[in-house]
Protein backbone atom coordinates (compact mmCIF):
# COMPACT_ATOMS: atom_id res chain seq x y z
CA UNK A 1 0.00 0.00 0.00
CA UNK A 2 2.50 2.32 0.88
CA UNK A 3 6.15 2.27 -0.21
CA UNK A 4 9.52 4.23 0.77
CA UNK A 5 12.49 3.91 -1.05
CA UNK A 6 15.87 5.38 -0.32
CA UNK A 7 14.28 8.24 0.83
CA UNK A 8 16.52 11.56 1.76
CA UNK A 9 15.34 14.58 3.41
CA UNK A 10 17.29 17.94 4.32
CA UNK A 11 15.79 20.59 6.14
CA UNK A 12 18.02 23.52 4.90
CA UNK A 13 21.41 21.95 4.76
CA UNK A 14 20.93 19.95 7.39
CA UNK A 15 19.94 15.86 6.03
CA UNK A 16 17.33 14.33 8.46
CA UNK A 17 16.54 11.26 6.47
CA UNK A 18 19.19 9.06 5.23
CA UNK A 19 17.97 6.73 2.52
CA UNK A 20 14.99 5.52 4.01
CA UNK A 21 13.11 2.29 3.03
CA UNK A 22 9.74 1.36 4.59
CA UNK A 23 6.85 -0.64 3.73
CA UNK A 24 3.14 -0.41 5.05
CA UNK A 25 0.77 -3.24 3.84
CA UNK A 26 -2.67 -3.59 2.89
CA UNK A 27 -4.70 -3.67 6.58
CA UNK A 28 -1.33 -3.63 8.49
CA UNK A 29 -0.42 -1.35 11.88
CA UNK A 30 3.37 -0.97 11.42
CA UNK A 31 4.91 1.10 13.92
CA UNK A 32 8.09 3.63 13.66
CA UNK A 33 10.88 3.62 16.84
CA UNK A 34 13.55 5.74 17.66
CA UNK A 35 14.78 8.23 19.87
CA UNK A 36 14.39 11.98 19.79
CA UNK A 37 15.29 13.76 16.38
CA UNK A 38 15.84 9.99 14.88
CA UNK A 39 13.63 11.39 12.12
CA UNK A 40 10.21 9.97 13.02
CA UNK A 41 8.18 13.46 12.20
CA UNK A 42 10.29 13.90 9.56
CA UNK A 43 8.88 10.35 7.79
CA UNK A 44 5.61 11.14 8.25
CA UNK A 45 5.98 14.61 7.32
CA UNK A 46 7.77 13.54 4.08
CA UNK A 47 4.77 10.94 3.07
CA UNK A 48 2.28 13.78 3.69
CA UNK A 49 3.89 16.52 1.16
CA UNK A 50 4.85 18.78 4.74
CA UNK A 51 8.29 18.44 3.06
CA UNK A 52 9.58 17.46 -0.06
CA UNK A 53 12.49 14.62 -0.35
CA UNK A 54 15.44 15.27 -2.03
CA UNK A 55 15.83 11.93 -2.94
CA UNK A 56 13.93 8.71 -3.39
CA UNK A 57 10.29 7.67 -4.15
CA UNK A 58 6.91 7.04 -2.68
CA UNK A 59 4.21 4.70 -3.51
CA UNK A 60 0.80 5.32 -2.40
CA UNK A 61 -1.29 1.93 -4.18
CA UNK A 62 1.06 2.23 -6.92
CA UNK A 63 1.05 5.85 -7.48
CA UNK A 64 3.78 8.13 -6.81
CA UNK A 65 3.28 10.88 -4.37
CA UNK A 66 6.30 12.15 -3.25
CA UNK A 67 6.77 15.61 -4.55
CA UNK A 68 3.12 16.14 -4.85
CA UNK A 69 0.93 18.92 -2.51
CA UNK A 70 -0.44 17.84 0.41
CA UNK A 71 -3.78 18.34 -0.52
CA UNK A 72 -3.55 15.96 -3.15
CA UNK A 73 -1.75 13.56 -0.82
CA UNK A 74 -4.83 13.77 1.37
CA UNK A 75 -6.82 13.49 -1.06
CA UNK A 76 -5.77 10.08 -2.04
CA UNK A 77 -6.66 8.70 1.44
CA UNK A 78 -3.54 9.73 3.99
CA UNK A 79 -4.88 10.92 6.91
CA UNK A 80 -2.26 12.62 9.24
CA UNK A 81 -2.56 13.20 13.14
CA UNK A 82 0.50 15.68 13.76
CA UNK A 83 2.95 15.43 16.77
CA UNK A 84 1.01 17.64 19.28
CA UNK A 85 -2.17 17.08 17.88
CA UNK A 86 -2.26 20.55 16.71
CA UNK A 87 -6.22 21.10 16.56
CA UNK A 88 -7.45 23.95 15.55
CA UNK A 89 -7.44 25.72 19.32
CA UNK A 90 -9.85 28.92 18.21
CA UNK A 91 -12.50 26.70 16.22
CA UNK A 92 -15.28 24.42 17.73
CA UNK A 93 -15.15 21.05 18.21
CA UNK A 94 -17.42 21.25 15.41
CA UNK A 95 -15.58 23.17 13.18
CA UNK A 96 -13.00 21.03 13.90
CA UNK A 97 -14.11 18.06 12.25
CA UNK A 98 -15.42 19.97 9.49
CA UNK A 99 -12.67 21.18 8.59
CA UNK A 100 -11.29 17.24 8.53
CA UNK A 101 -14.14 16.82 6.54
CA UNK A 102 -13.02 19.76 4.25
CA UNK A 103 -12.11 17.71 0.96
CA UNK A 104 -15.82 16.20 1.09
CA UNK A 105 -17.88 17.51 -1.59
CA UNK A 106 -21.65 16.26 -0.40
CA UNK A 107 -23.04 17.99 3.06
CA UNK A 108 -24.79 15.21 4.06
CA UNK A 109 -22.30 12.81 3.77
CA UNK A 110 -19.97 15.33 5.72
CA UNK A 111 -22.54 15.43 8.55
CA UNK A 112 -23.24 11.80 8.68
CA UNK A 113 -19.26 11.49 9.15
CA UNK A 114 -19.77 13.69 12.38
CA UNK A 115 -22.36 11.69 13.59
CA UNK A 116 -20.11 8.69 12.93
CA UNK A 117 -17.45 10.56 15.01
CA UNK A 118 -19.28 12.09 17.92
CA UNK A 119 -20.66 8.40 18.42
CA UNK A 120 -17.24 7.15 18.84
CA UNK A 121 -16.35 9.73 21.30
CA UNK A 122 -19.87 10.90 23.01
CA UNK A 123 -18.07 13.13 25.02
CA UNK A 124 -17.20 15.25 22.32
CA UNK A 125 -20.63 15.42 21.17
CA UNK A 126 -21.57 17.64 24.05
CA UNK A 127 -18.81 19.58 23.62
CA UNK A 128 -19.28 20.44 20.06
CA UNK A 129 -20.01 24.56 20.37
CA UNK A 130 -16.81 24.57 22.53
CA UNK A 131 -13.50 26.22 21.38
CA UNK A 132 -11.10 23.14 21.06
CA UNK A 133 -8.01 24.86 22.63
CA UNK A 134 -9.78 24.72 25.81
CA UNK A 135 -10.41 21.11 26.21
CA UNK A 136 -8.04 18.73 28.47
CA UNK A 137 -5.00 17.07 26.57
CA UNK A 138 -6.52 13.96 25.99
CA UNK A 139 -9.87 15.18 24.74
CA UNK A 140 -7.44 17.21 22.64
CA UNK A 141 -5.78 14.28 21.16
CA UNK A 142 -9.52 12.44 20.54
CA UNK A 143 -10.21 15.33 18.30
CA UNK A 144 -6.98 15.15 16.33
CA UNK A 145 -7.56 11.53 15.84
CA UNK A 146 -11.40 11.89 14.73
CA UNK A 147 -10.47 14.89 12.87
CA UNK A 148 -8.25 12.77 10.28
CA UNK A 149 -10.48 10.03 10.31
CA UNK A 150 -13.57 12.07 8.63
CA UNK A 151 -12.67 11.00 5.16
CA UNK A 152 -11.82 7.53 5.91
CA UNK A 153 -8.54 7.65 5.00
CA UNK A 154 -7.18 4.25 3.90
CA UNK A 155 -4.22 5.04 5.63
CA UNK A 156 -3.33 6.78 8.68
CA UNK A 157 -0.31 8.46 10.14
CA UNK A 158 -0.28 8.64 13.82
CA UNK A 159 2.55 10.65 15.48
CA UNK A 160 3.18 10.06 18.61
CA UNK A 161 -0.39 10.12 20.17
CA UNK A 162 0.35 9.62 23.30
CA UNK A 163 2.56 12.28 23.95
CA UNK A 164 2.14 14.65 27.31
CA UNK A 165 -0.97 11.96 28.02
CA UNK A 166 -1.77 10.72 31.76
CA UNK A 167 -1.17 7.01 32.17
CA UNK A 168 -4.75 5.79 31.80
CA UNK A 169 -4.96 8.11 28.75
CA UNK A 170 -2.46 6.66 27.00
CA UNK A 171 -3.79 3.67 27.34
CA UNK A 172 -7.25 4.11 26.49
CA UNK A 173 -5.44 6.07 23.34
CA UNK A 174 -3.64 2.59 22.70
CA UNK A 175 -7.18 0.91 22.91
CA UNK A 176 -8.77 3.06 20.23
CA UNK A 177 -5.87 2.33 18.02
CA UNK A 178 -6.36 -0.87 18.63
CA UNK A 179 -10.22 -0.47 17.68
CA UNK A 180 -9.24 1.43 14.20
CA UNK A 181 -6.81 -1.46 13.31
CA UNK A 182 -9.18 -4.37 14.14
CA UNK A 183 -11.78 -2.07 11.77
CA UNK A 184 -9.60 -2.36 8.92
CA UNK A 185 -7.60 1.04 9.35
CA UNK A 186 -3.90 0.62 7.96
CA UNK A 187 -2.10 2.83 10.35
CA UNK A 188 1.54 3.79 10.50
CA UNK A 189 2.32 4.86 13.77
CA UNK A 190 5.19 7.03 15.49
CA UNK A 191 5.90 6.57 19.31
CA UNK A 192 8.65 6.36 21.91
CA UNK A 193 6.19 4.32 24.13
CA UNK A 194 7.76 1.40 22.79
CA UNK A 195 6.11 -1.88 24.63
CA UNK A 196 2.64 -0.47 24.09
CA UNK A 197 3.48 -0.11 20.51
CA UNK A 198 5.07 -2.71 19.66
CA UNK A 199 2.48 -5.33 21.22
CA UNK A 200 -0.19 -4.01 19.14
CA UNK A 201 1.61 -3.59 15.70
CA UNK A 202 2.29 -6.24 13.09
CA UNK A 203 5.56 -5.11 11.92
CA UNK A 204 8.47 -2.44 13.21
CA UNK A 205 10.94 -0.34 11.97
CA UNK A 206 13.51 1.12 14.60
CA UNK A 207 15.02 4.19 12.96
CA UNK A 208 18.22 6.18 14.34
CA UNK A 209 19.59 9.02 12.92
CA UNK A 210 17.75 9.15 9.80
CA UNK A 211 18.91 5.61 9.24
CA UNK A 212 16.38 2.37 9.54
CA UNK A 213 18.69 0.00 11.60
CA UNK A 214 16.28 -2.81 11.67
CA UNK A 215 12.98 -3.93 11.47
CA UNK A 216 10.60 -6.98 12.27
CA UNK A 217 8.00 -8.14 14.40
CA UNK A 218 7.50 -7.75 17.55
CA UNK A 219 8.78 -11.01 18.44
CA UNK A 220 11.79 -10.21 16.70
CA UNK A 221 12.65 -6.92 17.49
CA UNK A 222 12.42 -7.94 21.38
CA UNK A 223 14.98 -10.64 20.80
CA UNK A 224 17.11 -8.27 19.67
CA UNK A 225 18.09 -7.39 23.12
CA UNK A 226 21.25 -5.10 23.24
CA UNK A 227 19.81 -2.97 19.95
CA UNK A 228 16.32 -2.46 22.40
CA UNK A 229 18.46 -0.72 25.18
CA UNK A 230 19.98 1.35 23.13
CA UNK A 231 18.13 2.51 20.09
CA UNK A 232 14.85 1.75 21.24
CA UNK A 233 15.11 4.18 24.29
CA UNK A 234 13.39 1.87 26.47
CA UNK A 235 15.81 2.44 29.56
CA UNK A 236 14.53 6.08 29.23
CA UNK A 237 10.83 5.45 28.73
CA UNK A 238 10.86 3.39 32.19
CA UNK A 239 12.43 6.13 33.74
CA UNK A 240 9.42 8.80 32.40
CA UNK A 241 6.82 5.65 33.59
CA UNK A 242 8.44 5.95 36.75
CA UNK A 243 8.14 9.62 36.85
CA UNK A 244 4.13 9.40 35.71
CA UNK A 245 3.55 6.69 38.32
CA UNK A 246 5.44 8.12 41.60
CA UNK B 1 -27.25 72.60 26.75
CA UNK B 2 -29.78 71.45 24.32
CA UNK B 3 -27.78 72.66 21.65
CA UNK B 4 -24.59 71.25 22.88
CA UNK B 5 -26.62 67.87 22.91
CA UNK B 6 -27.68 67.99 19.04
CA UNK B 7 -24.12 69.06 18.07
CA UNK B 8 -22.77 66.24 20.09
CA UNK B 9 -25.20 63.92 18.25
CA UNK B 10 -24.94 65.08 14.99
CA UNK B 11 -20.84 64.58 15.33
CA UNK B 12 -21.37 60.48 16.82
CA UNK B 13 -23.39 60.23 13.80
CA UNK B 14 -21.03 61.42 10.89
CA UNK B 15 -18.01 60.59 13.42
CA UNK B 16 -19.43 56.84 12.67
CA UNK B 17 -19.56 57.41 9.40
CA UNK B 18 -15.97 58.02 8.59
CA UNK B 19 -15.25 55.60 11.79
CA UNK B 20 -16.78 52.64 9.57
CA UNK B 21 -14.67 53.74 6.74
CA UNK B 22 -11.56 52.99 9.23
CA UNK B 23 -12.74 50.35 10.03
CA UNK B 24 -13.63 48.53 7.02
CA UNK B 25 -9.59 49.89 6.20
CA UNK B 26 -8.91 48.04 9.37
CA UNK B 27 -10.66 45.27 8.72
CA UNK B 28 -8.74 44.22 4.96
CA UNK B 29 -5.60 45.21 6.77
CA UNK B 30 -6.39 42.81 9.65
CA UNK B 31 -7.68 39.82 7.53
CA UNK B 32 -3.98 39.64 5.91
CA UNK B 33 -2.59 40.07 8.88
CA UNK B 34 -4.63 37.15 10.59
CA UNK B 35 -3.92 34.57 7.88
CA UNK B 36 -0.55 35.35 7.04
CA UNK B 37 1.18 38.01 9.99
CA UNK B 38 1.81 40.26 7.19
CA UNK B 39 1.47 43.79 8.10
CA UNK B 40 0.17 44.99 4.57
CA UNK B 41 1.23 48.48 3.98
CA UNK B 42 -0.22 49.51 1.32
CA UNK B 43 -3.99 48.72 1.97
CA UNK B 44 -4.59 52.66 2.10
CA UNK B 45 -3.20 52.38 -1.45
CA UNK B 46 -5.31 49.38 -2.26
CA UNK B 47 -8.28 52.08 -1.27
CA UNK B 48 -7.06 54.61 -3.13
CA UNK B 49 -6.64 52.29 -6.13
CA UNK B 50 -10.58 51.63 -5.77
CA UNK B 51 -11.21 54.88 -5.32
CA UNK B 52 -9.82 55.91 -8.63
CA UNK B 53 -10.90 52.89 -10.87
CA UNK B 54 -14.16 53.54 -9.46
CA UNK B 55 -13.77 57.51 -10.53
CA UNK B 56 -12.92 56.84 -13.99
CA UNK B 57 -15.12 53.87 -14.87
CA UNK B 58 -18.20 56.29 -13.49
CA UNK B 59 -16.84 59.09 -15.50
CA UNK B 60 -16.37 57.09 -18.62
CA UNK B 61 -19.39 55.57 -18.56
CA UNK B 62 -20.76 59.17 -18.15
CA UNK B 63 -19.37 60.62 -21.00
CA UNK B 64 -20.90 57.61 -23.03
CA UNK B 65 -24.24 58.44 -21.76
CA UNK B 66 -24.39 61.63 -20.79
CA UNK B 67 -26.44 61.37 -17.81
CA UNK B 68 -25.46 60.24 -14.11
CA UNK B 69 -28.13 57.37 -13.68
CA UNK B 70 -27.89 55.29 -11.15
CA UNK B 71 -27.17 52.40 -13.32
CA UNK B 72 -23.64 54.47 -13.89
CA UNK B 73 -23.10 54.06 -10.60
CA UNK B 74 -24.11 50.50 -10.11
CA UNK B 75 -22.11 49.39 -13.02
CA UNK B 76 -18.86 51.50 -11.70
CA UNK B 77 -19.25 49.71 -8.93
CA UNK B 78 -19.47 46.25 -9.64
CA UNK B 79 -16.40 46.67 -12.19
CA UNK B 80 -14.69 48.58 -9.68
CA UNK B 81 -15.41 45.02 -7.90
CA UNK B 82 -14.21 42.67 -10.80
CA UNK B 83 -11.20 45.39 -10.33
CA UNK B 84 -10.56 44.12 -7.08
CA UNK B 85 -10.71 40.73 -7.46
CA UNK B 86 -8.13 40.67 -10.35
CA UNK B 87 -6.26 43.28 -8.42
CA UNK B 88 -6.09 41.12 -5.30
CA UNK B 89 -5.25 37.86 -7.26
CA UNK B 90 -2.84 39.39 -8.97
CA UNK B 91 -1.07 40.92 -5.69
CA UNK B 92 -1.25 37.62 -4.23
CA UNK B 93 0.90 36.51 -7.36
CA UNK B 94 3.80 38.87 -7.42
CA UNK B 95 4.18 39.89 -3.54
CA UNK B 96 3.27 36.71 -1.35
CA UNK B 97 3.93 33.60 -3.53
CA UNK B 98 7.11 34.34 -4.84
CA UNK B 99 8.08 35.56 -1.45
CA UNK B 100 6.08 32.46 0.82
CA UNK B 101 9.31 30.75 2.12
CA UNK B 102 10.91 34.27 2.89
CA UNK B 103 10.73 35.58 6.81
CA UNK B 104 7.72 37.19 6.73
CA UNK B 105 9.87 40.74 7.27
CA UNK B 106 10.34 40.59 3.39
CA UNK B 107 6.66 41.00 2.32
CA UNK B 108 6.26 43.54 4.70
CA UNK B 109 8.96 45.55 2.94
CA UNK B 110 7.27 44.34 -0.36
CA UNK B 111 3.99 45.96 0.83
CA UNK B 112 5.96 48.89 1.75
CA UNK B 113 7.80 49.38 -2.19
CA UNK B 114 4.00 48.92 -3.57
CA UNK B 115 2.40 51.36 -1.67
CA UNK B 116 4.88 53.18 -2.88
CA UNK B 117 4.69 52.44 -6.80
CA UNK B 118 0.53 52.15 -6.09
CA UNK B 119 0.89 56.13 -5.72
CA UNK B 120 3.36 56.67 -8.59
CA UNK B 121 1.52 54.46 -10.72
CA UNK B 122 -1.93 56.07 -9.80
CA UNK B 123 -0.54 59.65 -10.40
CA UNK B 124 1.42 58.93 -13.68
CA UNK B 125 -2.43 57.69 -15.32
CA UNK B 126 -4.63 60.10 -13.08
CA UNK B 127 -2.16 63.24 -13.63
CA UNK B 128 -0.82 65.79 -11.08
CA UNK B 129 -4.45 67.59 -10.38
CA UNK B 130 -7.03 66.16 -7.84
CA UNK B 131 -10.01 65.16 -9.23
CA UNK B 132 -13.65 66.05 -7.99
CA UNK B 133 -15.07 62.78 -6.95
CA UNK B 134 -18.87 61.30 -8.09
CA UNK B 135 -21.23 60.07 -5.83
CA UNK B 136 -24.83 59.01 -6.22
CA UNK B 137 -26.05 61.24 -3.39
CA UNK B 138 -24.78 64.46 -4.24
CA UNK B 139 -24.94 66.69 -1.34
CA UNK B 140 -28.48 65.51 -0.06
CA UNK B 141 -29.35 65.73 3.38
CA UNK B 142 -32.30 64.93 5.75
CA UNK B 143 -32.81 66.40 8.45
CA UNK B 144 -34.14 64.92 11.85
CA UNK B 145 -35.04 67.21 15.23
CA UNK B 146 -32.50 69.52 14.54
CA UNK B 147 -29.67 66.71 13.35
CA UNK B 148 -28.51 67.12 10.15
CA UNK B 149 -27.21 64.23 8.06
CA UNK B 150 -26.15 63.53 4.74
CA UNK B 151 -27.67 60.93 2.58
CA UNK B 152 -23.69 59.74 1.93
CA UNK B 153 -22.96 59.22 5.62
CA UNK B 154 -26.34 57.27 6.25
CA UNK B 155 -25.15 54.81 2.82
CA UNK B 156 -21.50 54.60 4.43
CA UNK B 157 -23.35 53.27 7.57
CA UNK B 158 -25.89 50.81 6.09
CA UNK B 159 -23.05 49.89 3.27
CA UNK B 160 -20.42 48.99 6.05
CA UNK B 161 -23.08 47.16 8.26
CA UNK B 162 -24.19 45.08 5.27
CA UNK B 163 -20.06 44.00 4.52
CA UNK B 164 -19.41 43.37 7.77
CA UNK B 165 -22.72 40.75 8.28
CA UNK B 166 -21.28 39.43 5.21
CA UNK B 167 -18.12 38.84 6.41
CA UNK B 168 -19.05 37.21 9.56
CA UNK B 169 -21.51 35.06 8.01
CA UNK B 170 -18.84 33.76 5.33
CA UNK B 171 -16.00 33.47 8.15
CA UNK B 172 -18.09 31.56 10.36
CA UNK B 173 -20.77 29.44 7.99
CA UNK B 174 -19.36 28.59 4.95
CA UNK B 175 -16.53 26.05 4.48
CA UNK B 176 -14.36 28.34 3.29
CA UNK B 177 -14.86 31.03 5.45
CA UNK B 178 -13.89 28.47 8.42
CA UNK B 179 -10.59 27.04 5.97
CA UNK B 180 -9.48 30.64 6.10
CA UNK B 181 -9.85 30.86 9.88
CA UNK B 182 -8.05 27.28 10.39
CA UNK B 183 -5.26 27.93 8.02
CA UNK B 184 -4.45 31.30 10.07
CA UNK B 185 -4.50 29.65 13.25
CA UNK B 186 -2.18 26.81 11.96
CA UNK B 187 -1.00 26.41 8.27
CA UNK B 188 0.44 23.02 8.46
CA UNK B 189 -2.49 21.41 10.36
CA UNK B 190 -4.63 23.20 7.58
CA UNK B 191 -2.81 21.97 4.46
CA UNK B 192 -2.71 18.17 6.78
CA UNK B 193 -6.98 18.53 6.17
CA UNK B 194 -6.29 18.94 2.54
CA UNK B 195 -7.31 22.51 2.45
CA UNK B 196 -4.78 24.43 -0.29
CA UNK B 197 -3.18 26.82 2.10
CA UNK B 198 -1.84 29.22 -0.86
CA UNK B 199 -5.45 29.33 -2.48
CA UNK B 200 -6.31 30.29 1.30
CA UNK B 201 -3.84 33.15 0.84
CA UNK B 202 -5.00 33.95 -2.76
CA UNK B 203 -8.28 34.63 -1.21
CA UNK B 204 -7.52 36.58 1.41
CA UNK B 205 -6.03 39.30 -0.77
CA UNK B 206 -8.62 39.34 -2.92
CA UNK B 207 -11.16 40.01 0.15
CA UNK B 208 -8.54 42.65 1.38
CA UNK B 209 -8.97 43.84 -1.99
CA UNK B 210 -12.47 44.26 -2.50
CA UNK B 211 -12.89 45.57 1.25
CA UNK B 212 -10.01 48.06 0.12
CA UNK B 213 -11.78 49.30 -3.14
CA UNK B 214 -15.63 49.41 -1.11
CA UNK B 215 -13.91 51.54 1.68
CA UNK B 216 -12.34 53.90 -1.19
CA UNK B 217 -15.42 53.86 -3.05
CA UNK B 218 -17.18 54.99 0.00
CA UNK B 219 -14.78 57.48 1.30
CA UNK B 220 -14.07 59.60 -1.75
CA UNK B 221 -16.97 61.63 -2.05
CA UNK B 222 -16.43 62.25 1.69
CA UNK B 223 -13.35 63.90 0.16
CA UNK B 224 -13.66 67.27 -1.57
CA UNK B 225 -10.79 66.58 -3.89
CA UNK B 226 -9.73 62.83 -4.70
CA UNK B 227 -5.89 62.99 -4.93
CA UNK B 228 -3.08 60.23 -4.57
CA UNK B 229 -2.45 61.18 -0.60
CA UNK B 230 -5.70 59.41 0.19
CA UNK B 231 -3.44 56.17 0.14
CA UNK B 232 -1.59 57.70 3.50
CA UNK B 233 -5.56 57.21 5.61
CA UNK B 234 -4.46 53.68 5.55
CA UNK B 235 -2.18 54.58 8.19
CA UNK B 236 -5.13 54.80 10.52
CA UNK B 237 -5.64 51.32 10.04
CA UNK B 238 -3.02 50.55 12.80
CA UNK B 239 -4.73 52.82 15.27
CA UNK B 240 -7.93 51.56 14.95
CA UNK B 241 -6.68 47.81 14.91
CA UNK B 242 -4.26 48.17 17.93
CA UNK B 243 -7.55 49.81 19.75
CA UNK B 244 -9.53 47.04 19.04
CA UNK B 245 -6.45 44.45 20.18
CA UNK B 246 -4.46 43.47 17.28
CA UNK B 247 -5.44 40.32 14.61
CA UNK B 248 -9.04 40.65 16.11
CA UNK B 249 -11.53 41.32 13.31
CA UNK B 250 -14.66 42.78 16.06
CA UNK B 251 -11.67 44.94 17.63
CA UNK B 252 -10.23 46.33 13.95
CA UNK B 253 -14.87 47.32 13.29
CA UNK B 254 -14.70 48.75 17.02
CA UNK B 255 -11.66 50.45 17.08
CA UNK B 256 -12.27 52.46 13.59
CA UNK B 257 -15.86 52.95 14.75
CA UNK B 258 -14.54 54.68 18.18
CA UNK B 259 -11.17 56.52 15.85
CA UNK B 260 -14.04 58.40 14.04
CA UNK B 261 -16.51 58.98 16.88
CA UNK B 262 -12.77 60.50 18.89
CA UNK B 263 -11.66 62.50 15.46
CA UNK B 264 -14.92 64.16 14.67
CA UNK B 265 -15.83 64.98 18.00
CA UNK B 266 -13.02 66.78 18.73
CA UNK B 267 -12.65 68.43 15.81
CA UNK B 268 -15.70 69.73 16.26
CA UNK B 269 -17.28 70.28 19.96
CA UNK B 270 -14.40 69.77 21.70
CA UNK B 271 -12.00 73.01 19.89
CA UNK B 272 -15.25 74.87 19.97
CA UNK B 273 -14.90 74.79 23.94
CA UNK B 274 -10.86 73.72 24.31
CA UNK B 275 -9.22 76.03 21.00
CA UNK B 276 -6.29 74.15 21.64
CA UNK B 277 -7.58 70.63 20.64
CA UNK B 278 -8.07 72.05 16.73
CA UNK B 279 -3.74 71.92 17.76
CA UNK B 280 -3.32 68.83 18.45
CA UNK B 281 -6.18 66.97 16.19
CA UNK B 282 -4.26 65.37 14.23
CA UNK B 283 -2.24 62.96 17.42
CA UNK B 284 -5.51 62.70 19.50
CA UNK B 285 -6.68 59.36 18.07
CA UNK B 286 -2.78 58.14 19.25
CA UNK B 287 -3.23 60.13 22.52
CA UNK B 288 -6.51 57.77 23.27
CA UNK B 289 -4.45 54.56 22.02
CA UNK B 290 -2.02 55.44 24.64
CA UNK B 291 -4.39 56.19 27.26
CA UNK B 292 -5.92 53.00 26.55
CA UNK B 293 -3.72 50.26 25.90
CA UNK B 294 -1.77 51.97 29.28
CA UNK B 295 -5.44 50.29 31.12
CA UNK B 296 -5.92 47.66 28.68
CA UNK B 297 -2.60 46.04 27.05
CA UNK B 298 -3.93 43.76 24.52
CA UNK B 299 -6.61 46.29 23.32
CA UNK B 300 -10.19 46.14 23.61
CA UNK B 301 -10.90 42.90 21.99
CA UNK B 302 -7.71 41.50 22.23
CA UNK B 303 -7.96 37.69 22.67
CA UNK B 304 -5.80 35.37 24.79
CA UNK B 305 -3.99 33.10 22.95
CA UNK B 306 -5.60 29.76 24.21
CA UNK B 307 -2.68 27.77 22.42
CA UNK B 308 -1.10 25.50 24.49
CA UNK B 309 2.26 24.39 22.85
N1 LIG C 1 11.86 22.42 10.65
C1 LIG C 1 13.10 21.93 10.86
N2 LIG C 1 14.20 22.66 10.52
C2 LIG C 1 15.43 22.18 10.71
N3 LIG C 1 15.70 20.98 11.25
C3 LIG C 1 14.67 20.21 11.62
C4 LIG C 1 13.31 20.65 11.44
N4 LIG C 1 12.49 19.68 11.89
C5 LIG C 1 13.31 18.69 12.32
N5 LIG C 1 14.60 19.00 12.15
C6 LIG C 1 15.75 18.15 12.50
O1 LIG C 1 15.62 16.92 11.83
C7 LIG C 1 15.96 15.85 12.68
C8 LIG C 1 14.79 14.89 12.77
O2 LIG C 1 13.72 15.53 13.41
P1 LIG C 1 12.31 14.84 13.66
O3 LIG C 1 11.40 15.87 14.19
O4 LIG C 1 11.91 14.12 12.45
O5 LIG C 1 12.68 13.80 14.80
P2 LIG C 1 11.75 12.85 15.65
O6 LIG C 1 12.29 11.49 15.51
O7 LIG C 1 10.34 13.05 15.29
O8 LIG C 1 12.03 13.37 17.12
P3 LIG C 1 11.03 13.47 18.39
O9 LIG C 1 10.97 12.12 18.99
O10 LIG C 1 11.72 14.43 19.29
O11 LIG C 1 9.73 13.95 17.89
C9 LIG C 1 16.34 16.47 14.01
O12 LIG C 1 17.74 16.53 14.07
C10 LIG C 1 15.76 17.84 13.97
O13 LIG C 1 16.56 18.74 14.67
MG1 LIG D 1 8.71 13.70 16.26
Amino acid sequence: MLKLVGVETFYGKIKALHGVSLEVKEGQLVTILGANGAGKTTILKTISGLVEPEHGTIHFNGQRIDGEDSEKIVALGIGHVPEWRRIFPELTVEENLLMGGFLIKEKELLYERMEEAFRHFPILEKRKKQIAGTMSGGEQQMLAILRALMIRPKLLLLDEPSLGLSPILVRDIFTTIKDLHQSGVTILLVEQNVNRALSIADYGYVLTTGKILLSGTYEELLNEEKVREQYLGEGKYMRRSKLWSG
Amino acid sequence: MDSLFTGLLQESISGTALGCIYALIALGFTLIYKASEVVNFAQGELMMVGAYVNFFLVTSFMAESGEPTGWIFLSGFIGSILFAVLFGWFLDRIINRPLKDEPVFSVIMATISLSIILRAVVSMFAGPMSLIPVSPFGNQIVAVGGIVISILDISIIVSAILLVVLFYYFFHKTKWGIAIQATSEDPVAAQLMGIAVKRVYGLVWIFSAIVATISGILLAPRMSLLDTSMGFLGLKAFPAAVLGGFGSITGAIAGGIMMGVIETISMGTLSFYFSWIKEINDIIVWIVLIAILMVKPDGLFGVEKVRKV
